[in-house]
């Protein structure tokens, strides 16, 4: 794993802060920090290109190289722990990475793959339903799968694949995420008419319930009457002026 | 009406700052492709349910469809040809805000291929630019 790991060259960054990063990226670099083993943070730049063409690929154990700097950080084995994406969510922006040693325990994510057909996929209508994507394990950074295979070829309608379910590759490996998460299942396809009743449905409500109007009519003292019907905001009707409406009536 | 909220505190709001850019609701998170806004607007809730409709009509029953906004902002307009003042005119529709980034629809349980098909259909009907998008990268 050690010799598999690539390589990434980092410069330290001299300034810190939004504007310096956002300089460094439009040079091609990318900004990241290195924690971790009770060190202090180590805010870095890495080749954008690079970097991110191996992070894409699923990397997640690196070698930090720092050319020209005199710290014990040289080729130092770090194992991506965040990433940060842009606001349109398809440009990552900056990098975390934690220090750690080959042998060391620790917490990851990794991605699962659905393999083989399913058997209840071959009735109309039905869908493969899979809400996690990625469990978290806990493992020695050695042993870190790019992926785990779970089979579904068995997988009928109503049957549920969990988390918990998931065979891990190394008996030594243990599931941190909740072992009750959905990883797949087979659910039977909604009704278009089902969906186009409801829709009818909620188009009969007028206007929606206003909560602070059921409160002032609660008040003891305020007219009753007037503004009885006032739960339902009709046009121009006001609460408050209801209630002076009423007032001299008395 | 197709969407509107059951409850409300106020019936009507003021307009606020719309120029910002999506933090949250701006990625794939419950099905496997989506629809993703480009620009910031409000969103009519008829709008949604016309590209709802556009999209289910488009898949038979294939797949299933997540509205990833919801329309809980009330737009009040005066009417034509009315003097301005005598206060704050009536609800006339109720809005999603859409920001730069937000996730609109999402599909799961059908291929790349047909979700875009039908998501194209869905952004012929929107009010805002829109791309096609997958699953981001998770670490």
């Amino acid at each position: 794993m050690h010799e598999k790991s690539p390589l990434l060259t980092a410069e330290k960054r001299e300034r810190i802060g939004t504007r310096y990063a956002a300089r460094d990226r439009k040079r091609g670099r990318l900004p990241a920090i290195v924690y971790g083993h009770g060190r202090e943070p180590l805010p870095i730049t890495l080749d954008a290109h690079a970097a991110l063409g191996l992070i894409t690929r699923g990397e997640k154990v690196f070698r930090l190289d720092f050319p020209g700097h005199k710290e014990a950080d040289e080729m130092q084995m770090v194992l991506l722990k965040d990433v940060q994406f842009d606001y349109m969510g398809s440009r990552i922006v900056h990098c975390d990475f934690a220090r750690v040693d080959l042998n060391e325990r620790v917490r990851t994510r990794v991605h699962i793959n659905l393999v083989g057909e399913a058997r209840g996929l071959k009735v109309a209508g039905n869908l493969l339903m899979h809400p996690v994507t990625e469990i978290e394990i806990e493992c020695r950074v050695m042993d870190i799968p790019d992926h785990i295979d779970v089979d579904i070829s068995d997988l009928d309608e109503g049957h549920v694949i969990t988390a918990g379910d998931v065979k891990l590759p190394q008996p030594d490996m243990k599931l941190v995420s909740d072992p009750h998460g959905v990883v797949a299942q087979i659910v039977q396809g909604v009704e278009l008419k089902a969906a186009e009743a409801t829709t009818v449905a909620a188009e009969g409500a007028a206007s929606p319930e206003v909560i602070t109007a059921k409160k002032e009519e609660a008040k003891p003292g305020a007219a009753p009457a007037a503004g009885a019907k006032g739960a339902a905001p009709a046009a121009g009707a006001k609460p408050g002026g209801d209630a002076k409406g009423a007032a001299p009536k008395k | 009406m197709a969407l509107m909220p059951k409850r409300v505190k106020y019936r009507k709001e003021q307009r606020r700052v719309r120029a910002r850019k999506a933090t949250k609701g701006n990625y794939v998170a419950f099905g496997e492709y989506g629809l993703q806004s480009m620009e910031g607007a409000w969103v009519p809730g008829r709008t949604l349910e016309a590209g709802r409709v556009a999209a289910q009509h488009f898949l038979k029953r294939e797949g299933k469809l997540f509205i990833r906004v919801f329309p809980d902002k009330p737009i009040s307009k005066k009417p034509l040809e009315t003097r301005m003042g005598t206060g704050k005119a009536d609800v006339d529709y109720w809005a999603a805000r859409v920001k730069p980034g937000t996730m609109l629809f999402e599909i799961a349980g059908v291929p790349e291929a047909l979700a875009k098909k039908a998501l194209v259909r869905v952004a012929m009907k929107m009010p805002v630019k829109c791309r096609f998008v997958g699953r981001r990268l998770s670490v």
